[in-house]
């Protein structure tokens, strides 16, 4: 059964390179549109570029979260996981993970190259490496679970972003702190460990809380 | 296993946005029998198909396998029934074999591995030569039959089916037929809510009429 998951979430992805290049794209343009509206200046850049990375992987897991499930819900795969003896939970943690892999690991493989770009140091570009590799399996299995939340409403699309941008704030409040406390030379093992705990503690509880929203949904 | 399968729907109730679907429902049912739902539009037959799968949930009342409630944990209702909706709970990314290849991996009594069989579902609804075929390249109905190939495939003894006869040619619907039988012959019940008059293609037929409530 795992590997029929795994096999069939592959296939969906790779005859969607649409989903895997689109957020890459959108990453690097709206990191491009930063110079473009405040200016070269290095010292002013070099202070707020891990914010506006940070800022620019947000949105981008917003985007690629928000309709995760619109076509199971229109094609009824949602009714069919609910009516079915299989493991669904496992399914959704698959799922969970594939998004992440598929859309959030591409951006996280070229944060070197960015670092490149706008001369970040390497203690700085490691650190950011650290905190979006531990914090955007979070955000992205949040956003799935948003668009789970919205998926009986007809209009959803701002929606879903207003409802679980809260949710992201613990994690981007000790991202932040970890990058701010590297590059003023602090400690910044707290605030890494606080991420893996949000991390170990969102990641298996997800999957229950998505199955009880799918059914809520339905439900309607 | 017991061979014996009662399902009961009793004085079942369900209202949506404050508005009734449906009341007072009492449905008694045995295995090798066949409850064919009818109605106008919009009576409720979907709501009541999804009430009798457990994801629909009621007002009052309640449903039960053999007298357990269905959303008890012991009743293991799961393992007894296969949905499919009017949605066909296909993807659309997909090949036909590669979808109910995955849509074996959720039912538990189907032999997922087994490729040959899955070809020979798809040989009994004459899709075959759609083998490859993107299941958004389909029509509407060869869509259908993908789905209902499922019933080929599984040994599940309660079947829900919501329109299942819908877009579907004579020929494919004698073809359903005949796989209504048989499984009637292996001791299975089924609930479908159809617009025709099975009754006589069919034994051990009970109709169930709906009226629109909301009047």
């Amino acid at each position: 059964m795992i590997k029929s998951i795994v096999k069939t979430e592959l296939a969906i992805y790779f005859r969607n390179l649409n989903s895997i290049f689109l957020p890459l794209i959108f990453f690097f343009l709206i990191l491009s549109v930063f110079p473009l509206i405040l200016g070269t200046d290095k010292i002013l850049l070099g202070k707020i570029i891990p914010g506006i990375i940070w800022i620019t992987v947000i949105l981008t897991t917003l985007l690629s979260s928000n309709n995760f499930f619109r076509d199971d819900f229109k094609n009824g795969v949602i009714e069919t996981y609910l009516t079915s003896d299989a493991s669904i939970e496992l399914v959704l943690f698959f799922r969970i993970v594939s998004c992440w892999v598929f859309t959030c690991l591409p951006v996280i493989i070229f944060i070197p190259l960015v670092s490149l770009l706008f001369e970040i140091s390497f203690q700085n570009s490691a650190i950011i490496l650290l905190t979006l590799i531990l914090g955007t399996p979070v955000l992205i299995s949040i956003g799935i679970f948003g668009s789970a939340l919205t998926l009986g409403l007809a209009k959803n699309n701002i929606l879903t972003p207003v409802i679980i941008i809260p949710f992201y704030i613990p994690v981007l409040i000790f991202s932040a702190s970890a990058i701010e406390a590297v590059s003023i030379g602090l400690p910044f093992t707290m605030q890494i460990y606080i991420l893996l705990a949000l991390l170990v503690l969102v990641l298996p509880i997800m999957p229950y809380l998505l199955k009880y929203t799918l059914e809520l949904s339905i439900n309607n | 296993m017991t061979n014996n399968i009662e399902i009961s729907v009793n004085s079942a109730a369900c209202y949506k946005n404050n508005n009734i679907i449906f009341k007072d429902i009492n449905i008694l049912l045995n295995n090798r029998e066949i409850l064919v739902v009818t109605g106008p539009n919009g009576c409720g037959k979907t709501t009541l198909i999804q009430s009798i799968c457990g994801i629909q949930n009621l007002e009052s009342g309640h449903i039960s396998l053999n007298k357990v409630n269905i959303q008890h944990q012991e009743c293991n209702y799961l393992e007894n029934i296969l949905y499919i909706g009017h949605k066909n709970s296909l993807n659309d990314d997909l090949t036909v074999l590669e979808n109910l290849d995955y849509l074996c991996a959720f039912d538990s009594s189907a032999d997922s591995k087994d490729t040959k069989l899955i070809r020979k579902s798809m040989e009994y609804f004459n899709i075959s030569k759609y083998e490859d075929y993107m299941v958004s390249q389909l029509s509407e109905g060869n869509k259908r039959r993908v789905a209902l190939a499922r019933l080929f495939l599984t040994k599940k003894k309660i079947w829900l089916l919501d329109e299942p006869l819908n877009n579907l040619d004579d020929e494919t619907t004698k073809v359903l037929i005949k796989l209504f039988i048989r499984h009637q012959d292996n001791q299975g019940l089924i609930i479908l809510s159809s617009h025709f008059d099975l009754s006589k293609e069919l034994n051990n037929v009970k109709i169930f009429k709906m009226e629109n409530q909301s009047d």
